[in-house]
Order: C-alpha cells, then sequence, then structure tokens
C-alpha cells in the first residue's frame, strides 16, 4: 500500500485504471515555434484526454 | 476530438526543436514535444530503461479525469501503429459514453457493431458478432 496516500503507489508503475499523479513537463511547441509547459492538470481542467507517447530519443523513428 | 497528444523522451526541449526542424518527415508534426530530462516521469510509466537512462516506446490513454485507460509498450526496436492507437482512443471515448458495452477486436469507429457484457452474451459472442 502506498504510505503517503499521494496515490503514487511508491514508485510501482502506474497500473490500468489508476489515477494518473499530476505531473508538469517542458515542451518544444512546434505549433508556436517557442517553449512551453504541458500538465495532466491542466488538461482536466480543460476536459481533455491526454495520448503519452514516448520514445527513447530524438533523431530515432516512431 | 478532444485529445491532446504530448511526446515524450529524456531529452532536452532545445533537442527536441533542433530534431523538428532538421528531420524532414516531422515537419508537419504540430503536438508538443515533452522533455523528461530527469526520467520520473518514464519511471512512474514503468518505461525507463536504467541502463540507457531512455525510454521505451509506451503509450499512455489517460482520460479527462486523469485515470489511465490505455498501455501499450514496445521494445526500443518495434515501431508502433498510429491507427491501432487511434482505434483505441475513439473506443476508450465512445465507451466512455456508452459504459455499458464493449468494443470487441474489429471495432473500429462509432457505428460498428458492440458487445454489451452480460449473462445473454455467455457462449453467444459468435452469434452477437455475425448475426
Amino acid at each position: 500500500m502506498c504510505e503517503c496516500e499521494c496515490g503514487c503507489n511508491c514508485g510501482e508503475p502506474l497500473k490500468l485504471g489508476q489515477k494518473v499523479p499530476d505531473f508538469t513537463l517542458k515542451t518544444y511547441e512546434p505549433s508556436k515555434g517557442d517553449f512551453g509547459t504541458f500538465s495532466l492538470a491542466d488538461q482536466m481542467a480543460r476536459k481533455r484526454w491526454t495520448i503519452l507517447f514516448f520514445y527513447p530519443a530524438d533523431f530515432t523513428f516512431v | 476530438m478532444g485529445c491532446d497528444v504530448v511526446t515524450v523522451s529524456t531529452d532536452t526541449k532545445h533537442t527536441h526543436l533542433a530534431w523538428r526542424e532538421h528531420e524532414k518527415d516531422l515537419h508537419r508534426v504540430a503536438y508538443p514535444m515533452g522533455s523528461d530530462g530527469t526520467g520520473a516521469l518514464s519511471r512512474m510509466f514503468g518505461v525507463y530503461e536504467d541502463e540507457t537512462g531512455l525510454a521505451f516506446r509506451g503509450t499512455f490513454i489517460i482520460n479527462p479525469e486523469g485515470v489511465l485507460l490505455g498501455i501499450e509498450v514496445n521494445f526500443d526496436n518495434v515501431g508502433r501503429n498510429i491507427d491501432e492507437l487511434m482505434r483505441k482512443f475513439k473506443a476508450s471515448l465512445y465507451l466512455s459514453r456508452k459504459t455499458s458495452e464493449a468494443c470487441p477486436s474489429k471495432w473500429k469507429d462509432e457505428g460498428d457493431k458492440t458487445l454489451t457484457p452480460g449473462a445473454k452474451l455467455v457462449g453467444k459472442v459468435h452469434e452477437a458478432l455475425n448475426d
């Protein structure tokens, strides 16, 4: 069980059906040609779905 | 569609900019490119590889309530199929409104045949999909 009760599962990777703890990422935003931030809290406030798409490194294939 | 894609790697936002500007295949890319320099987010989703400091090819669907509804993780040498990702996202979106239904493997879009799990469906999936 998670002792800190933050829902983070204390280091265990998230499982399906779990609430994702809030996170913020620094971003490059091609649509604006500028840097920005992305946060799950913003997405939830705007009632938007999120698809997180991880990949090993820039300059590699999809 | 009420959905935002954000890509994530352990590169910096500056490298993201350089890659986006130099790779011709990325010139139409409009989604934000996130930087997980510490690997904290990659670890949270179980896709961080300690040996390399890189993330595996993981895709995660999160609904507007912040609940994790989809996980797909490939090793770093297998690419992902965007059609299948969009199928899973559309199914999740549809099922958020039609909570008693289920989308079978051949479901592609609204209007396609769905299943309604329950006692009547037990042993009758073939009939339900083919009648």
